[in-house]
């Protein structure tokens, strides 16, 4: 299973990781050098000394001619204590060993090291006279004891760096991440304290570094949302209680009045009816609420068939003809239209819009359902005549329970100010638009449904 | 013609088996999911009416029940939660209505009528009659004492509909969805509008009206002399 660290802990852990690498890279190029700089002076050394050797043993060929050099050997040799020699007769034969304790030199020429219980040495493998074959060899090994020493303190030192700088580097990595990521800790302080008596609160975002101010304006443009919605919640349900007080206080007094004292039959006919009435309210009201309630939550999902409008709203048109006719109010329907959608909620939204249209045209007025095709979409536009809505009042047209005219409430039957909120959820249950306009003597509301 | 309610709240049992009664039916009341099974198991009812929620067995369990038993007794549900998946999930298992809470008693007694009409033969009328009012449905005249009325199609359309079901109060919603294909409540008095205008054609002039609106309720055409 993944650990999961935090984000400082990551950076941390980068940096040092990097750090570590680069030092650690640094030091093994670096040793690698110092290395590859020894060999050279020692090979520099080396052939010096071969030089001085080759002089005191200039001309030997045999074991004797050797023995009558072995002082001007022994001489040349005391002059270098760091420098040990061995002297191979041509058939391999050792004729002289200056530290016996030490391993054997590969016999090819060249450089090589050796390790012994005395230390390291630096072997250098020569004939004693290069232009003759069959010349005794000479091994001249130099002690590079201190070379070693001062590579290991090296190695020693390159660690210490790699560790060292990994460390300081995941500390203040740490730390710089602690230090970018503080705004963070305070919008979480801050988004932890939101509740729902205080989504007025918002993230300061001017402070905050370019990466972490969208977050502050998302997050603060999501509280304004949530506060909006919760808002228009609480005044839903403060206006659910309303509406239904009304009905129920007219419920509660009309009975008790008539049940203060004995009443005739048709009295108490009229009670019940009078009280039908306003229980057939709030059956209505509760009902559109449950209905608004599921189109705006997608609990109502819209049907898709394919439907031709112009049918659906002539249809609608002789269903609200005899209500035209009383009102002397003409109906006409324009343009044709498909779309695919939910047959009884399309019937309800526009009939809604018809319903209102018809309340405002006034005698001689007329209703006119336009269809337009195009662009992907259908408009449906239904306009009446009559006075045009006030511009304060367009705005809040659509909202639950919004009456443009308070005084209409008594108005009977009437859908207490949710027919427009219920049509406009039907529109947005089939992904369409809806909106309202005045102009030259026209009411108009222009529904665009996406075909 | 015994129907069979199974409804645990009370009140609301206690009045729908009167108001059903006082519409001429003999009713049987359950208040429990357990012996409203046991009853509607015992295959002597037209009509059952099952609220969904009830103890011990619901509406749903019931219906199970009775179909498994090979019962084809007409099934109305009542129930206070509407939603899509309630009302599939109710059709599927093959119940015959639907009603949401709260409904008119007008709206659920011409539901229940139109159940129990389901079944009978409609009689093949040429004609029908009430009263002096005449409606012929081949030539598709109105005649009121001999005197021949002039209707648009649905003013006849809502009229044939008055007249075949004399007697009974419909509700709005019903004269809308019979008639103009209207299935919503809508908030319009365009029912009352085309009622009046109706009866202006047919009673006007009369000694003896016909259509009758019953407050509150729905309208009627019956000969009330």
């Amino acid at each position: 299973m993944l650990v999961r660290l935090s984000l400082s802990a990551r950076l941390a852990l980068l940096f040092a990781a990097c750090a570590a690498a680069v030092s650690l890279l640094a030091g093994v190029l670096f040793s690698h050098a110092s290395e590859g700089h020894f060999l050279e002076l020692d090979q520099q050394l080396l052939d010096s000394r071969l030089v001085g050797i080759r002089k005191a043993l200039e001309g030997v060929d045999t074991p004797g001619a050797f023995e009558s050099r072995r002082a001007l050997l022994l001489a040349e040799l005391a002059r270098n204590p760091d420098e040990q020699l061995r002297v191979y007769g041509p058939d391999d034969g050792l004729w002289f060993d200056s530290l016996p304790a030490l391993p054997a030199v590969p016999k090819a020429g060249g450089l090589s090291t050796v390790h012994s219980g005395h230390g390291a040495f630096r072997a250098l493998s020569a004939p004693l006279t290069p232009e003759r074959p069959g010349s005794p060899r000479l091994a001249l090994l130099l002690d590079i004891t201190h070379h070693q020493h001062f590579l290991q303190r090296m190695q020693g030192l390159i660690w210490l760096t790699v560790s060292l700088s990994a460390l300081a580097t995941a500390l203040l990595g740490a730390w710089a991440a602690r230090i970018s990521l503080s705004p963070l800790r305070r919008m979480t302080e801050l988004a932890g304290g939101v509740s729902a008596q205080s989504l007025t609160t918002r993230l300061p975002v001017s402070g905050l570094p370019p990466e972490l101010a969208d977050l502050g304006q998302s997050l603060n443009a999501m509280l304004e949302r949530l506060e909006s919605a919760f808002e228009r919640l609480s005044a839903f349900s403060a206006d659910i209680a309303h509406e239904l007080r009304t009905p129920l206080s007219n419920l509660l007094t009309h009975t008790q009045v008539t049940l203060t004292r004995p009443r005739t039959a048709p009295e108490y006919e009229e009670a019940l009816h009078s009280n039908l009435e306003d229980l057939q309210r709030m059956a209505q009201l509760v009902n559109d609420m449950l209905y608004l309630a599921k189109a705006e939550h997608g609990l109502m999902p819209a049907g898709r068939e394919p439907l031709r409008m112009e049918a659906e709203v002539d249809a609608l048109l002789e269903f609200f003809a005899p209500l035209a006719e009383d009102a002397q109010v003409r109906l006409v329907r324009v343009g044709t239209g498909q779309v695919q959608g939910d047959r009884g909620m399309l019937h309800r939204a526009l009939s809604n819009l018809l319903g209102n249209a018809l309340r405002f045209t006034p005698i001689e007025g007329e209703v006119r359902i336009t269809l337009e095709s195009g662009e992907g979409q259908l408009r449906i536009e239904v306009a009446n005549q009559g006075e045009p809505i006030a511009p304060e009042a367009v705005a809040r047209l659509f909202d639950r329970f919004y009456r443009a005219d308070p005084s209409r409430q008594a108005c009977r039957g009437e859908h207490a100010g949710l027919g427009l909120a219920i049509t406009r959820s039907i529109v947005q249950a089939h992904g369409g638009e809806i909106e309202c306009g005045c102009s030259g003597g026209w009411t108009r509301f222009g529904i665009r449904l996406p075909v | 013609m015994k129907l069979l309610i199974v409804e645990d709240q009370a009140k609301t049992g206690h009045y729908l088996r009167q108001g059903l009664q006082e519409a001429g039916y003999a009713v049987e009341l359950a208040t429990d999911g357990l012996s409203g099974q046991h009853l509607a198991l015992s295959g002597d009812y037209s009509l059952l009416i099952l609220d969904v929620m009830l103890p011990q067995r619901d509406g749903w369990q019931i219906m199970q029940a009775v179909r498994g038993a090979g019962l084809e007794v007409p099934v109305l549900f009542l129930t206070a939660r509407d939603s899509i998946a309630d009302r599939v999930h109710g059709l599927e298992l093959g119940a015959d209505d639907y009603l949401v809470k709260p409904f008119a008693f007008a709206e659920l007694l011409a539901r229940v009528r139109t159940l129990l009409r389901r079944g009978s033969q409609p009689a093949q009328e040429t004609s029908l009659e009430v009263d002096d009012l005449r409606l012929d449905l081949i030539r598709r005249r109105v005649e009121r004492a001999g005197l021949r009325i002039d209707l648009t199609a649905k003013e006849f359309a809502l009229l044939e509909l008055l007249m075949r079901r004399r007697g009974e109060v419909l509700p709005k919603s019903l004269i809308a969805s019979q008639v103009w294909d209207i299935n919503f409540d809508s908030d319009t008095n365009v029912i009352e509008v085309a009622i009046r205008r109706l009866r202006l054609k047919v009673d006007d002039g009369h000694a003896d009206k016909l259509i009758h609106t019953v407050r509150g309720m729905g309208y009627v055409l019956e000969d009330r002399r």
